[in-house]
């Protein structure tokens, strides 16, 4: 009964008007729809992923939209078995025979909707270069469980994907992580010195600050003012730490090794920092 | 997702952009000589950054009662016409000169915070275009970010500025801020002009191949990768979430920034939203009946769009008046000073004091529009800690308050 079922039940979405845009029903409008998907458990679910095609230009907009909805509707409150049994069936779709395009789509829907038993699905795609991008982006949503899915990753990856992850690991300030940002300022590629610069700021990792700050001091152009910004980060971090003595240092580089007649607005917010530190 | 030639496209596009950071790596030395001390009636240098729609007007109104030159124009669809001394595509460069000084924001909402804390990392004072961001976190970054580097910000929407000095405004403003009134009969009721269905997205058209002088990964940026369509880009860019918010998104920061300095809520943010509206699309912003808000206070403020569904009718409009206090609550009101006077963006660029419409302002407005549109694409109603700037009780919700972005970009 179920795809048939639900091709019926997804087919009541309303159509486009005829510029493309969209109008939509009410809430309870729509209701019946996504309880009709639900009420076929696991395989109603799936059935309407099975719709998605590869290409996002329309021609499956009803389908899209009724997973979205769906996954709006879980989110309520009282629905935990619904949203339990919603994010399961897209969970088990992805990292199989479904095309990119249609993973893509339904981990952008567990970014919305997804809970930590999603994160090890979501972890597998890291590794993918076209799928990275969204599930880091889904597991940072969902945040519970998903630093042991980066941690996880980064050892194997290079490229788009590393430099995804290793922020990622900054976004969530994982001080398990500090070995790989120290490795990160060494690299050849500017984008991933300054993901390492900007995570050891991010935890507070004292051990980096005259590195992070000799990188403010010591180069020029964009890579010293995001340098910098990592310092500050870096110094107010460890101030409310209780360690002002490294921010002070952080503050007093920055203060004595900047070039004579430049960055001359950055003076008094190292001073006004190495006021609060103490120094 | 990316059809076979969009992928094709964006590994091309992410080799130029790549190959483009890798050759300006090392920048002319002489665009790094310093600029000296300025005197008060000293040059500025200016730039404009995202040089289509707005971008003009908004370098204009930077520039008004200053001396400026303008030095750089930037443009992601300034590829194969950027020389990189006036004109470039990556903005990254402009911020890097120290010869400019003034920094207009033009492009698509996506990307003002992060172009606005990059530029005061860089020293620059700013004046953004509307709306201010794509989500809450990234106004409070801004925010906390022209704080710490002392820089100057105005919101490219000024109407606050003629409010403030309206008679009947003032009182107002004197009456909400006083403290005096016991319960807030207050309901600001905004009905149409929100130009809904004009800034729908449209939804059924197929990727394209981008066009040879947009360098579309840049234009993207921290927004999720997604192939390239026409109206994504251009204008049409405010119909999808990625880049603003559609038609409220774009109308109701001008709409509400003057009232927000009337009604005295420059600090402070809704607790409670509740929205009538069909449940959102994953992609593209569209239809929507009304969004209520209500402060802790009582104050309560009303966006009807009059396009789609029911009419709002659970409160009715009414400004604070001298009689909603008692006699002693208007004695003492009328011993209170007047507000003190707005400073435009030229007065506060020269004397480094904020402007009227500063970060702080300008994130607490852009945040009526977030909560509208969260409460739309949630489909519930949401309650909200202003001063954590989080949704109580509901973890999801909290997750269109800070999106997460696409590498190498962050807050």
């Amino acid at each position: 009964m179920t795809q048939d079922k639900i091709a019926e039940l997804v087919d009541q979405v309303p159509a486009l008007d005829k510029r493309g845009t969209f109008t939509g029903t009410t809430w309870e409008e729509n209701l019946p729809i996504f309880d009709g998907v639900l009420a076929a458990g696991r395989a109603g679910v799936t059935a309407v992923v099975a719709m998605l095609k590869e290409i996002d230009d329309g021609v499956d907009y009803k389908a899209r939209y009724v997973l979205h909805g769906i996954a709006q509707y879980v989110g309520r409150p009282g629905k935990d078995a619904a949203r339990a049994l919603f994010i399961d069936a897209l969970a088990s779709q992805l990292g199989g025979e479904l095309s990119k395009g249609a993973q893509g789509y339904v981990a952008r829907q567990l970014q919305v909707v997804g809970s930590k038993d999603s994160a090890p699905a979501l972890g597998k795609l890291l590794a993918d270069p076209e799928l990275c991008e969204y599930a880091a982006q889904a597991l940072l949503a969902i945040r519970a469980a998903a630093v042991e899915q980066f941690r996880k990753a980064l050892p194997d990856l290079k490229g788009g994907p590393r430099l995804t992850v290793l922020q990622a690991l900054g976004v969530l300030a994982d001080a398990e992580s500090a070995d790989a940002f120290k490795k990160a300022l060494g690299d050849a590629d500017l984008d991933l010195r300054l993901a390492g610069a900007w995570g050891l700021a991010r935890i507070a990792d004292a051990g980096s600050a005259d590195q992070v700050a000799k990188m403010a001091t010591a180069t020029d152009g964009w890579e010293a003012i995001k340098a910098t910004s990592a310092s500050l980060l870096l110094a107010e971090n460890l101030l409310a730490a209780g360690n002002k003595a490294v921010a002070a240092r952080i503050y007093k580089q920055l203060l004595s090794n900047r070039v004579e007649g430049t960055r001359a607005y950055l003076d008094e917010v190292a001073t006004e920092g190495l006021r609060k530190a103490g120094g | 997702m990316a059809s076979r030639s969009a992928n094709f496209n964006r590994r091309k596009f992410l080799g130029t952009a790549a190959a483009s950071a890798g050759f300006f790596a090392v920048s002319p030395s002489s665009l790094f000589a310093g600029p000296k001390r300025r005197s008060p009636n000293e040059i500025y240098g200016g730039a404009l950054i995202g040089c289509g729609g707005r971008g003009p007007s908004t370098y204009k109104e930077m520039t008004k009662d200053l001396e400026v030159e303008q030095r750089a124009q930037c443009d992601v669809k300034f590829v194969g016409k950027a020389d990189n001394k006036m004109f470039y595509t990556d903005f990254r460069r402009v911020l890097e000169r120290k010869d400019i000084d003034l920094v207009a924001i033009g492009t698509p909402p996506h990307w003002h915070a992060l172009i606005s804390i990059a530029a005061a990392e860089a020293g620059k004072d700013v004046l953004c275009e509307k709306p201010m961001t794509r989500f809450i976190a990234e106004g409070r970054a801004v925010a906390d970010t022209f704080k710490r580097y002392k820089r100057i910000f105005q919101i490219g929407t000024f109407g606050r500025f003629g409010e403030s000095k309206n008679k009947n405004s003032i009182l107002i403003h004197k009456i909400m801020r006083s403290g005096l009134l016991k319960e807030n009969p207050g309901v600001f009721v905004k009905s149409g002009g929100l130009k809904v269905k004009e800034w729908s997205g449209r939804v059924n058209l197929a990727p394209q191949t981008p066009p040879a002088n947009l360098d579309w990964n840049l234009y993207l940026g921290a927004s999720p990768w997604k192939p390239y369509v026409p109206p994504r880009h251009g204008g049409t860019h405010r119909g999808y979430w990625d880049y603003e918010g559609g038609g409220l998104a774009d109308m109701a920061q001008h709409t509400l920034d003057p009232y927000q300095w009337t009604y005295g809520k420059d600090d402070t943010s809704p607790v409670e939203i509740e929205a009538y509206a069909p449940p959102a699309h994953p992609e593209v912003c569209a239809m929507w009946g009304w969004i209520e808000m209500t402060y802790a206070d009582g104050f309560t403020l009303v966006l009807e769009s009059g396009e789609w569904g029911n009419k709002y009718d659970r409160k009715q409009a009414h400004k604070p008046v001298l009689d909603d206090l008692d006699e002693d609550s208007r004695k003492k009101l009328q011993a209170l000073p007047d507000p003190e006077p707005l400073l435009t963006f030229a007065e506060a660029v020269k004397t480094r004091k904020q402007a009227g419409g500063n970060a702080e302002a300008a994130h607490r407005c852009a945040i009526l529009l977030h909560l509208a549109n969260i409460a739309i694409r949630t489909g519930r109603k949401l309650k909200f800690d202003p001063v954590k700037e989080e949704f109580v009780g509901d973890e999801l919700a909290n997750r269109y308050a800070n999106l997460p972005m696409r590498a190498p970009w962050h807050l």
